[in-house]
């Protein structure tokens, strides 16, 4: 027995050396303050393959015209900017692009993570690392519950269920005497998570509503015949959809070929992710979408909005997404935090300075104010409203156009979801 | 002996590397050798007893979710345990699926596989309270040797400690299947894989030895898995799902299922060269579909066939 307690001692012993000396060769780790001088490193994860590769490469695009106009402006405290762009894949894969990012190129902040199924796994690698990692569209949720409350480098994007809490409060509204809903959403959790989200609140306007139907196909389904058989089936008054990428384009094809909604309300929470393909030949009016946080044709939009529609327009020919709003916050809040750190000396500050910083960062952006809230979550306004063939386009667009705040349709600090939409005074 | 030398010299390098690699290189043999483990197993069901799996991502994925469950739930933390629980239930997940898969070979063996392993996926994908789903589950840091080190930072745990634990089980790992590859039951295996009826005759049990180095290869896939873990810190389905699997067949290919180190060879080609043509190319999965075809037409052996194929010549010369 001793020998085999001294054996393991001093494997211990050994284990612990080892530990030093890697930890004693760890030079190359991320400073905390880096030379003042040459490019400010940005890294950037995207999704560059699958069904959110379009979502990634808009995120991509405006930051990239982020970048272009900063350096146009002279740059950050004088320092040009240099993209390093990484792709978001699955979890383990990512992890090892971040730290790639952070240990290999030396970046100052990491900007991006869309997947929440990812960015569960960075949040943590970012606390460890030390450096900033503002995301895009990913948050740190399980299900709609938070797990890092109280993070230093992680920013977080906007809970992910809010989308469906603004169409449950818009329902009633537009929709009054609805009695029956069915729900389609894609089989993970942000799909489980805006249903039983919108189902809570909705509950909560129309005490007798019955949810007859929930449907929750594979993410990158493509044929929907059955589930809409279902839904006519069901003989529901509304169909809520949380499809967002290429799947809600379809569907909505799939049930104009049956006139779907000539019998039935329909909400589609995020399709606004995707509006430049809802054309108008199958997508009918009267129809509650999202366009989540920015909403490319929004008359009060900012002059700033403007140009970024028509400069992405002309460059791509598409008309931008809400992803671009997120990629644009998240850059110029870092490059604010950096500014205001920096104070009158303009010295380029410590990274913990500049996330001090961000805290209660309010900037503006693409679609208007937006800011960081204490606990490192995003606060903007999310855009809704009823589909029209009223505009120039050969797509729908909304009007008329609703505003909702995240400071009305996300849970505060500290809280959980259902007991805080209990709590609401209806 | 110039073999002997060779993986002297590796081993060597591998323990080394923490003290002269960048940490981001460093961190990237962490993956190398919980891979370098699921493929050593794989490959005595690959190349020695000449079948090719499609699902053994099932056993990196039990193995990976046995850790993140057992951290999270159970609030076990010893990565001894985690180990051993991993190779007990990737063993016990092996009985049932192995008895049924081996009774096929060629396509039908590997599309059993397959089929088992996406049942898996979707069993770690639909039930979410249990395994949480895509999201998948946390997997906390485990202790080593009953030491917690929660006081580290993390990266520093990685490179040190968990480095050479790591390194420590692939060494187990290694000597255990080159026993197991030059025991009677591994020159079995070969007799099986050349000519099953001949082995057959001779008095092999060709379904029982096929079946024990199936259970083997899942008891290394679990292990492997379940060392994956900890440097991402979360478990999610993609470990489980068919890619992963054609992934590792992958590794085995590029570094030569013929020769007991290619595997691991090409389990660190391939973890190198992703991490470079990624950063370089956005379309990286076209240049690896078409380098598997170049192995595949002109390099069936893999990159350890260059080796073996140069020896005789070598040896002429002297």
């Amino acid at each position: 027995m001793t020998h085999d307690h001294s054996s393991r001692r001093q494997f211990l012993k050994l284990l612990g050396a080892g530990a030093g000396a890697a930890a004693a060769s760890r030079l190359d780790a991320p400073a905390a303050g880096t030379q003042a001088s040459g490019p400010v490193k940005i890294g950037v994860l995207t999704i560059r393959a699958g069904v959110a590769a379009p979502v990634g490469a808009a995120g991509l695009r405006a930051t990239e015209w982020w970048a272009e106009r900063v350096n146009n402006a002279g740059g950050i405290l004088g320092r040009p900017i240099q993209l390093v762009v990484e792709e978001e894949s699955n979890p383990k894969d990512t992890v090892e692009r971040f730290r790639k990012l952070v240990l290999q190129d030396q970046v100052e902040v990491v900007l991006g993570g869309i997947s929440t199924g990812v960015t569960l796994a960075l949040g943590p690698v970012a606390e460890d690392l030390g450096t900033p990692w503002l995301s895009w569209d990913g948050t740190t949720q399980r299900g709609v519950e938070e797990t890092m409350p109280n993070p230093k480098w992680a920013f977080k994007s906007v809970d992910n269920e809010v989308e469906a809490i603004v169409a449950g409060i818009l329902t009633p509204k537009y929709f009054k005497g609805i009695k029956t809903v069915a729900g389609i959403g894609n089989d993970y959790s942000y799909g489980h998570d805006c249903w039983e989200s919108y189902q809570a609140v909705l509950r909560r306007y129309v005490s007798d509503v019955k949810f007859v139907l929930e449907l929750f196909p594979k993410l990158g389904v493509t044929d929907f015949t059955s589930h809409i058989a279902a839904i006519q089936q069901s003989k529901a008054d509304l169909l809520m959809c949380s499809f967002w990428s290429g799947d809600a384009t379809i569907i909505m094809k799939q049930a104009a070929a049956v006139g779907l909604f000539k019998t039935m309300k329909g909400v589609f929470t995020t399709a606004g992710g995707v509006h430049d393909s809802l054309k108008k030949e199958f997508t009918p009016e009267g129809l509650l979408l999202g366009y989540n946080t920015m909403y490319f044709d929004d008359p009060k939009g900012s002059a700033l909005l403007k140009q970024f529609v028509r400069e992405y327009k002309a460059k791509y020919n598409e008309y931008p997404p809400y992803e671009c709003d997120h990629a644009f916050f998240n850059a110029e809040s870092y490059k604010v935090a950096v500014e205001k750190a920096a104070g009158p000396a303009k010295k380029w500050p410590e990274k913990a300075r500049v996330v001090k910083a961000l805290e209660g960062l309010e900037i503006e952006s693409l679609s208007g104010k937006r800011s960081w809230r204490e606990d490192h979550v995003q606060m903007c306004n999310f855009y809704q409203g009823i589909t029209t063939h009223k505009n120039a386009y050969d797509f729908v667009t909304i009007g008329p156009l609703e505003v909702v705040s995240t400071k009305q349709a996300m849970k505060p600090a500290g809280s959980k979801l259902f007991e805080w939409i209990a709590g609401w005074k209806v | 002996m110039k073999g002997g030398l060779a993986v002297a010299l590796g081993a060597g390098a591998i323990a080394a590397a923490p003290l002269v690699a960048s940490t981001y290189h460093v961190l990237l043999m962490l993956p190398f050798m919980a891979y370098a483990v699921v493929l050593l197993g794989l490959n005595l069901l690959f190349g020695y007893a000449g079948l090719v799996s499609f699902g053994h991502a099932l056993f990196i994925g039990l193995g990976a979710y046995t850790g993140a469950f057992l951290t999270t739930h159970a609030k076990i933390r010893s990565l001894e345990v985690i180990l051993l629980a991993a190779a007990a239930l990737g063993a016990l997940v092996a009985v049932p699926v192995a008895a049924l898969c081996v009774r096929y070979v060629k396509i039908y063996f590997g599309m059993l596989t397959l089929a088992f392993g996406m049942v898996f996926y979707t069993f770690v994908l639909k039930f979410y309270r249990l395994t949480g789903g895509d999201e998948g589950l946390p997997f906390l840091r485990p202790s080593l040797l009953g030491q917690s080190l929660d006081a580290m930072p993390k990266t520093d745990y990685l490179v040190g400690p968990y480095y050479y634990y790591s390194l420590a089980v692939l060494g187990l790992a290694a000597l255990g299947m080159w026993r197991i590859v030059h025991s009677p039951f591994g020159l079995c295996l070969k007799t099986i894989r050349d000519n099953p009826a001949k082995a057959e005759t001779l008095g092999i049990g060709v379904t029982r030895h096929r079946f024990y180095a199936f259970v083997i290869s899942a008891v290394y896939a679990a292990v492997g898995g379940a060392l994956l873990g900890p440097p991402t810190g979360n478990v999610d389905p993609t470990l489980a799902y068919w890619t992963h699997s054609g992934n590792i067949v992958f590794m085995t290919l590029l570094g030569g299922f013929t020769s007991f180190f290619g595997p691991v060879v090409g389990a660190f080609v391939f973890i190198y060269l992703q991490n470079w043509v990624m950063s370089v190319v956005p379309y990286w999965r076209l240049i690896f579909g078409a380098m598997l075809a170049v192995i595949v037409i002109l390099a069936p052996d893999g990159l350890m066939g260059f080796v073996t194929r140069r020896r005789p010549a070598l040896a002429g010369r002297t």
